[in-house]
């Protein structure tokens, strides 16, 4: 045997290692080169704002580069298939229920089943390539037609802890009142008797959207969502108490005129930098004479980027907001884009 | 330089560019792993699971690129993804490489609708029947055609282990496939002398 010829193909080959390349070559990796994004949707993400969140920006970069997998890698036929296998109920605690069975072994949960538990029962679902979600005591959790290659469960009342791992995108969860999409994150979502709800976001980020109000919420921030008015402002959890509670009151349906008004003179004076996560979303939920003076406590606290104008934000230009969002570097918000659109087209062939 | 580990240093700016969501360096990457990836999985799973395996790597891989502390060690640490990967899927499916193997080879198709050569075939089950590291190191020289430099190059094995791996596994493949051509040779022999008239199954056609 030819040693340098095996080892470097120097010297002179060697007949039976020359064989078993060309036999063994036709075996060779020749899959089509992936389709990339184009540059346009490859955007950058933005300088960062925030230097002290220096985790969470790794988060949201591992998130973005997830999505230019998806994207570029055409890999999405491949979820379809295991997005299909069905969800692993089992039990953790108690008795829970599966329409009018009791669980009490690991079984599988298809489109349009109902998992129940009572105020002593919490079981767990899970799906190989997409995460796992815990359901706590008195939930009703129920498994929805998704589009192919989705997974979109809805909570009706009651806890869930979600840790997903599928692409962006691929799971959400509805409430009655807004949808909750998973963007490479971990969270727990609560819904009320009444359908209003909160999330509160551990890892990663999450969107959040009834009909044209949407809400981000990346990791160590909370947001409210109300029946009709869908989701509120999220905060983040450190945030100071008055600003918070200032930031309820914003959101909630039953505040009077006098009341929001003088909860955003709250929250402009006590906002720090960070809390520009809320200032973004007041951005586009004040009232145009209010929301000049969102812009100057924002742009005082996050200076705006290039080609942001006090002009085009006023105007509710969704380029500008969408870049001055990108700048915080909480989250690529094409990202957020992408799948908002594809979740539509998706929605709407699923029919 | 034998007995250390080989870094690629262009790897490290790739890397630090497909953090940051740079697609063309993410392609690169792609382009210049993939086969790696392949022969690494070759060596573990049913062939008509590799392509799509691959994918799924680079899709576990890059969500994880920040966790990466040394970016030139992208080809290690890609490499040992590819074998959790593996494992993974045998954890799913744990009779698939018994299942392929066990299987009329000849019949397998090499995916995408292209029948698998019977001789690749032979050649591939007695690779895969060698110890581990010297399945994958065979089949990166002898499948995606990469000399001993540049596997330890993409692998981070030192020259020093792929040397001494192409060198011992390349002698046991002679063996096995020795021994499998004289199995071969002897059924024919003994098929020939009990059925002469090459009907083993006494069916009158």
């Amino acid at each position: 045997m030819n040693d340098e010829y095996l080892w470097d193909k120097s010297g002179p080959p060697d007949p039976e290692i020359e064989k078993l390349e060309r036999v063994m070559g036709t075996l060779r990796f020749r899959a089509a080169a992936p389709v990339f994004p184009s540059a346009e949707q490859l955007a950058a993400a933005h300088r960062p704002a925030f230097s002290s969140r220096l985790w969470l920006r790794r988060g949201l970069a591992a998130a973005f580069a997830v999505t230019v997998v998806a994207s570029g890698l055409g890999l999405f036929w491949r979820w379809k298939a295991n997005v299909q296998a069905g969800w692993q109920v089992s039990q953790i605690a108690g008795t829970p229920r599966i329409q009018d069975k009791l669980l009490n072994a690991t079984v599988k949960l298809g489109i349009g089943q109902v998992i129940e538990t009572d105020g002593a029962s919490r079981a767990e679902i899970e799906v190989t390539e997409i995460g796992r979600i815990q359901i706590d005591p008195e939930t009703r959790l129920r498994v929805l037609k998704a589009p192919s290659g989705r997974s979109r469960l809805a909570l009706d009342r009651g806890t869930i802890h979600a840790r997903i791992w599928a692409l962006p995108g691929i799971f959400t969860v509805d409430t009655p009142s807004a949808r909750a999409v998973d963007l490479g994150c971990a969270y727990t979502l609560r819904v009320d008797s009444n359908g209003d709800g909160l999330i509160r976001t551990t890892m990663g980020w999450v969107g959040f959207q009834l009909a044209d109000r949407e809400a981000f919420i990346p990791a160590g921030a909370v947001c409210r969502t109300h029946v009709k008015t869908g989701p509120g402002i999220p905060y983040f959890e450190d945030a100071p108490e008055t600003l918070r509670s200032a930031l309820q009151v914003f959101d909630s349906p039953g505040s009077s005129q006098e009341d929001r008004a003088h909860a955003l003179q709250t929250v402009l004076s006590q906002s720090r930098k960070q809390d520009a996560l809320s200032l973004w979303h007041l951005l586009s939920r004040v009232d145009a004479s209010e929301r000049s003076q969102v812009y100057d406590r924002f742009a005082a606290l996050v200076p705006p980027p290039s080609g942001v104008t006090r002009e085009g934000i006023q105007a509710l230009d969704r380029e500008m907001l969408d870049r001055w969002w990108n700048s915080l570097d909480l989250g690529n918000i094409w990202l957020w884009r992408h799948w908002e659109r594809s979740w539509s087209e998706g929605t709407q062939t699923a029919k | 330089m034998i007995g250390e580990r080989k870094l690629d240093h262009d790897d490290s700016s790739l890397v630090r560019a497909a953090r940051g969501g740079d697609r063309v360096a993410f392609g690169q990457l792609y382009d210049k792993y993939a086969p790696t990836v392949h022969a690494i999985l070759l060596a573990r799973v049913p062939i008509d699971e590799v392509d799509d395996l691959v994918h799924d790597v680079f899709l576990r891989a890059l969500p994880r690129l920040h966790m990466l502390r040394e970016p030139e060690g992208f080809g290690a640490w890609l490499s040992a993804i590819a074998r959790n990967c593996a494992n993974d899927y045998h954890r799913h499916n744990p009779k698939g490489l018994i299942q392929e193997l066990t299987d009329d080879v000849p019949e397998k198709t090499a995916g995408k609708g292209e029948r698998l050569d019977p001789e690749a075939a032979t050649i591939l089950a007695a690779i895969r029947s060698l110890p581990e590291a010297y399945r994958e190191t065979l089949l990166l020289r002898l499948v995606e055609g990469m000399t001993g430099p540049e596997i330890a190059t993409r692998t981070g094995l030192t020259a020093g282990s792929v040397r001494v791996n192409l060198h011992r596994g390349m002698q046991q493949l002679r063996q096995k496939l020795t021994e499998v051509r004289a199995t071969d040779t002897t059924s024919k022999e003994i098929a020939a002398e009990r059925w002469p008239d090459g009907n083993p199954g006494g069916v009158t056609k």
